[in-house]
This record gives C-alpha cells, structure tokens and sequence, in this order.
C-alpha cells in the first residue's frame, strides 16, 4: 500500500516551525553551552526566533493568499493570521519580563527546582542565576498557542492545547520565592488542566460519533445535513465548551485562576495573561464561528449565562481580594466575561472587537504585572494591597503609570479599556445579547471599585515603614512596561489603524 | 485478519458474550482504582481495565489499537508506573482529610448525577445510530489504515507531538533532577584522611553494653578494665541528675 504525503505549504507553517526550531535549539543550548553563557544564548535566540515569526506573520498577511495545507489539517486566514502576530507581539513582551534579571539576583525563576524549598540547599541556590529551559519551554508554548488558533480539526486542535499547556504547567513551578506556593500552584493547574484536556477529549469523540468528521468544515456541514441524534451534538459541544473554558477561565471553571496567578512567578503570570488569553479565545471563536456557528442557537444561551455569570463572579470576587496578583486574576475572569459577550454576538463586529478588545487586554495586563514585578522589598515582590498604600509618594512615576492602567482596566474613555468594552459591548447589542450587555456594564461598574480602591490606597495614604520600593527597572521591564503602556494610551486614543488591521482580517476561512 | 474484524453493523453472538462479560470487569477496574487505599492495588486496578478496554478495542474491528493498548498502555506505562511506586515506597498513603466540609458527598452526588445525564443521552442518541465506513476503513487492512491517516491527514499533528515529548523530558529533568556540584562530592581519599586526621579516632566506637551487665542501647560501653568507654555516651544527652538547688524545697509541700 502506498500513499503520498500531502502537499505541504512550508511558508504558511513558518511561523510555527520557526518556533519549535527554536525550542529544540534551544534544549540542545542548555544541553551543551557552558552554565554562565546559557542566558546569553537563551534570550537573544528566542528574541530572534520570536522576530522570525512575526516577520512570516507579516509576510503571509501581505501575500493575501488564504490556505488550508498539511492535509486540511491548518488553516493559515485573516483571523488566525492576526492572532498568530498578536500572540508573538504579546510573547516578545513577555519575553521581557521573563529575561529581567536586574531586579533580583538571577532572575525570577530557581536556580534547581528539585532542591527541596526551604532547605539548606535552597538557601545556598537563592543568589544563583536562575534555569534557562525557561526559554525553550516558553517557545513550545507559544508555537502550541499559534497552532491552536489556526488548527482546521479537533484532533490538530487536541494535541495544540497540550503543547502549549504543558510548559506553562511547568513554569508555573519554578518561582524562585514563595516555592511551596509556586509548585502548589503548578500541581493544581497541571491536575484540573488535565481534566478539562480529557473533558475536551471526550467531547471530540461525541463530535466524531455526530459528524463522522472532526474538521470544522464537516463539522459544519453535518450539523446543516446529519441525520443522527443531535443529543451526541450538544454532548460533544458541551464537553468541548468545557475544555476551552477552562482555558479562558470562564466561571465556574475559573477556581484555578487565582491560585495559579498568585503562585506562578510573575512574568509567567503576565505571560499566561496575556497568551494563553488570544489563543484560548482564538481557539473559541474559531470552533463556535467555523464548526457551530449554525448550531448557535442551541449554545447561545448556555454560553450567555456562563459569560453573565463569569463578569459578575468575577467582579464581585476582586472587590474582596487583599493580594495585588489575586486581584488581576479575578479581574482576568471577569474580562474573560467581556470576550465572550463579544464572543457570543456571533457576527463580523464580534469576531472584530473580541480580537482587538485580546490584544488591548493584553498590553495592559502585561504592563499591570511589569509594575507587580517592581515593587518590592528585601522578600521579594510585595503583593499584598495593604504594602502599596502610600506608594504614589514614594515613587510617583511608577504609581501615575499604574493608574493608568487601573483606570484602562476599568474602561476609562482614551484607554484601550474603553475601545475594546465599547467594541465588544456594541457588537453584542448587534448580535441580538442586549441582556448580556446590560450584565456587563452592571458588572463593569462593579469591577471599577477595586481598581479605584488601589489607585486611592496608592495616592491618598501616607507612606510607611514598611512601604516598599519600586526598583528601578531593568532595560527589558523597562521596555515591556513602555510598549505595555504605550499600546494601552494608543489603542484608547488612535485606535484606527488597529481597528482597520482586525477589519482587513476579514472573517474565518471554512 | 478478517475473523477478527466485525462485520459492520452487525454484533455476533461471541462479540455480545465478550462485552457483556468483560464491561462489569472493566467497570470494576475502574471504580476499584478510585475505590483503592493501596496505590499498588490501584494501579491493579487500572491495569485491569485497560485490559479490558485493549480487548473491546480488538472486537470493535481496531486490532492495532488494542494491541498498542495492551502493549504500550499495560505492558509498558502501567508496569513502569508500578516499578516508581515500588521504588517510592509503597506505604505512603495520603491523608484524606476533607478540607471542605460535605465536599465529598457533594462531588459524588454531582459525579453520579452527571454519569446518569450523560449515559441516558447516549443511550438515546447511540441507540438510533448505525455505525457506516468501518468497511471502507479497514479496507487495506487496519494497521496501514491507520498508517494512511497518521501520515497524510494529520502529520502535522504528529509531527507536533514530538514537542510535546520533548517538553515532558525537559520538565521532568527540571521537575526532579538535582544536579551535584564538584565540591560536594567526597571522594575516597578525602575521606580516608578525615579519617586518620588528628582528633578522630579511626578504630570503630566502643559499641553499647559491651562488658555490662545489661544490652540496652542506654548503658555505656565498659573498657576492658571496667570503666565507661567516654565514647559510647552520647554527647548530645545531657547526664539527668537533680541539682541541690532542684531538689531544695519549693515552699508547695503542704
């Protein structure tokens, strides 16, 4: 028997080959390069690999040419183009963060995650430069969250969400301080991960036992033509309804969020804020738009409770947090809220404004966690709420800047904030979820207090003893948190060139 | 090869009989590997089931699949998996202490709940069904149907899951690996001039009760002449005797 390998169109998967390239370079650099220059390598490589793919990124949105290759198995269009470049803009900053290493001594990550934490050999490792498979494994996240976006089956799909899932289980557990929290955290993103991974798995099968097909064209096709039981369908669509959401932290699959947040080390968190964001929704939208979208009926209205339900739990629980990084991640779920109502109008606006309203909450949330990273004290960052009070005297500059993006948070008019809620808000009023809207901006309002809260607790209390410092950044946060804040006060003010950009990405390829 | 694959849509008499007999033992696996306190006998357990699912597999017309159930799944990762909890230390059973109150009978109500939602949907939707194109599937024979699919359709996929592989090796080297630096190791020579090193005595310590009159491990060593050997008394134990001040009234004895 023989058959032919399909034909394969090599420059619309370079965005991801040049990633995994990278990342298996990369091992090889932390396998073979003498300790004290593995950093030097490491970070200028992923940079470069980084740069690389956006620029294939650039170069296959100019060609214009949208392609399914590698035997239907991805689909290389508008929408998935421009979460790819979103992704790897959002990485590079990302990287940022991750590759600082002038605020603490070695970095924000251990030197030898097997030493037990706490122990003598611990408090030998503490001045020690941190490990660099750091790198690596971030680069075989982001090329799983590319491929996630732009998988054309579920099959491709399945096995994109593991690739990208399992390094960020992984970096979730390296923290250099707080080990014990950071390892908790890892183990308990990894468990309920796996679970929503089987749940998703599961729901493939029942998709599989509906449509006899797992592509999202015969995927849609069936669910206009099959003459099986739809129950198989709303089984399969549920159980896969449930391992995106997880992804998205959507409530009542968010309980991972605060703990994995709050325990990660902080560029991780920025990173998993940020990324793992565009690409779950990526994959979302791309599955209820492409696959389901004739099915919308019958998801609408689960989903929009869901999403009611994930903007008020997730405004109401920020207003209770006392922990700066606990308060981001609920405020993380109750964005997720927002995605989906723009999600959920399931026309062109929605799909429009979800992408813009993506790679706006991105920034912020990316420059939000630069800041969480600079202000510290002789133990490390200091994340409790009541340690920022008075902080806007300390350091002005810092806590204008933070501010800032509390209020773009909140969606204040000249942030990206309001753009994107506005967006979303607007495409949903279009796609007939009025209701939805109205939770939202309820919900919105809700969320504004604990944002005002820290921005008052900065300003208007008086500095103590034990107020820390903010350091003084290194080159790289330094350059996360302007690119950060400067992409929220542009997206908010001139979003126009932004806007056109997820306009001429048109719609999904089917 | 042909006895082995069912004819589509149809269920054979042997085919029925190996289900019904194998489905409860397969469940049993499964809810025993839950069930289970020891983790050997969970693991047991798993092994048990996935048997049975490899043999549903080779029924179901997919003898590839079944074998590489049974072979890879059961020979190799379950056995390998029982080798780490040998080596762990199989006795180390988790406390399962509810840090939620009610937690658990909530979950198994929910769990229960959902397995009887689920199953009477299937049973509704899979009852109706007839199964189409295992024919055509299997047409070349089922190995290289597979190979067919793995090969063009999804390639990318498989190409992708060796990053996957490769992320797994790496964290479970940074996840478990403690690297030993150069200045730790004690070699023999060093060892051996600790040894002979001035305020160390090289011949073995007076062992416990040697020339008493009683074994404990409490009485001091005796030399030949019948005095205490200093080296076989803990430094570390203090010598528990009351002081005049310890035992001089306390003004309480009324």
């Amino acid at each position: 028997m023989t058959f032919k390998l399909p034909a394969i169109d090599y420059l619309a998967l370079a965005p991801m080959l040049v990633l995994f390239g990278a990342a298996c370079a990369g091992v090889l650099v932390d396998a073979l390069v003498p300790r004290e220059w593995r950093y030097h390598v490491q970070v200028p490589l992923s940079l470069v690999a980084l740069l690389a793919s956006g620029g294939f990124v650039v170069a296959l949105a100019n060609r214009k040419e949208h392609v399914v290759t590698a035997g239907s198995a991805v689909v290389i269009d508008g929408p998935g183009l421009f979460l790819q470049g979103s992704i790897v803009v959002l990485g590079i900053v990302a990287l940022f963060l991750v590759a600082e290493r002038r605020l603490e001594p070695g970095g924000a990550f251990v030197a030898q995650a097997a030493v037990v934490a706490g122990s003598e050999a611990d408090r030998k490792q503490m001045r020690k430069p941190g490990v660099t498979e750091v790198y690596p494994m971030m680069l075989f996240a982001l090329a799983g969250m590319m491929l996630f976006c732009s998988a054309n089956d579920l099959l491709t799909m399945f096995v994109a969400l593991e690739v990208f899932s399992l390094p960020l289980y992984l970096l979730c557990a390296l923290a250099r301080r707080r080990r014990l929290l950071s390892q908790e955290a890892a183990v308990k993103y990894f468990l309920l991960g796996a679970f929503a991974s089987a749940f998703f798995l599961y729901g493939v099968a029942m998709i599989y036992g509906y449509a006899g097909k797992v592509d999202f064209r015969g995927i849609n096709e069936a669910v206009l033509g099959s003459s099986n039981s739809k129950t198989l369908l709303l089984i399969g669509l549920a159980m896969l309804a449930i391992g995106l959401l997880f992804k998205v932290a959507a409530v009542p699959f968010h309980v991972w969020t605060p703990d994995v947040y709050q325990g990660a080390p902080t560029p991780i968190t920025a990173f998993m804020a940020a990324c793992t964001k565009v690409a779950a929704f990526g994959g979302l939208l791309r599955v209820l738009y492409v696959a389901f979208e004739r099915s919308s009926w019958d998801f609408r209205p689960t989903l929009g409770v869901i999403a009611a339900a994930t903007m008020i739990v997730g405004a109401v629980l920020a207003v209770t947090q006392t922990d700066i990084k606990r308060l981001l991640a609920y405020s993380s779920v109750a964005n997720a809220g927002y995605l989906l109502t723009g999600t959920l109008s399931m026309n062109r606006d929605g799909l429009k404004y979800t992408m813009f309203y993506l790679v706006a909450y991105g920034f912020t949330v990316l420059a939000a966690f630069a800041i969480v990273m600079l202000v510290r004290d002789s133990d490390g960052e200091a994340t409790h709420l009541a340690r920022w009070a008075g902080l806007g005297r300390r350091s002005p500059v810092f806590a204008s800047l933070f501010t800032f993006l509390m209020l773009a948070f909140a969606g204040i008019p000249l942030t990206s904030g309001f753009t994107a809620k506005f967006g979303v808000f607007a495409a949903a009023v279009g796609g007939n979820m009025t209701w939805l809207v109205i939770i939202g901006v309820l919900s919105s309002m809700i969320l504004a207090f604990p944002y005002l809260r820290v921005v008052v607790l900065m300003w208007l209390s008086v500095p103590g003893d034990d107020t820390p410092t903010v350091s003084v950044p290194g080159a790289f946060t330094a350059a996360a948190l302007f690119v950060g804040v400067a992409m929220t006060l542009v997206l908010g003010v001139a979003p126009n060139q932004a806007l056109e950009l997820v306009n001429d990405a048109g719609a999904f390829l089917r | 090869m042909s006895t082995v694959l069912a004819l589509a849509g149809e269920v054979t008499t042997g085919e029925a009989a190996t289900f019904y007999i194998l489905a409860p033992i397969a469940l049993i696996g499964a809810i025993g590997m839950v069930w289970a306190r020891n983790a050997v006998h969970s693991a047991l357990f798993l092994v048990l089931t996935m048997l049975s699912l490899g043999v549903f597999y080779i029924l179901q017309a997919g003898p590839f699949i079944g074998m590489v159930q049974i072979i890879v799944y059961t020979g190799a990762i379950m056995m390998l998996f029982l080798f780490v909890l040998m080596l762990i230390g199989r006795d180390a059973s988790d406390s399962l202490i509810e840090t939620l109150r009610g937690q658990r009978t909530v979950a198994l109500l929910l769990g229960i709940g959902f397995a009887g939602l689920l199953c009477t949907g299937l049973g509704r939707a899979v009852g109706s069904m007839t199964s189409v194109g295992l024919d055509e599937a299997n047409a070349a024979g089922n190995t290289q149907g597979i190979a067919r699919d793995l090969f063009t359709k999804y390639v990318f996929a498989f190409e992708v899951t060796s990053a996957l592989l490769i992320t797994a090796a790496v964290g479970a080297m940074l996840l478990a690996h403690v690297e030993k630096v150069k200045a730790e190791k004690v070699t023999q020579l060093e060892m051996m001039r600790a040894r002979f090193a001035p305020g160390n005595y090289p011949a073995p310590k007076p062992g416990p009760g040697v020339f008493a009159a009683t074994n404990s491990v409490a009485a001091p060593g005796l030399l030949p002449d019948r005095t205490v050997a200093g080296r076989s008394l803990s430094a570390l134990v203090p010598t528990r005797e009351l002081t005049e001040a310890e035992a001089a009234p306390k003004g309480t004895e009324k």
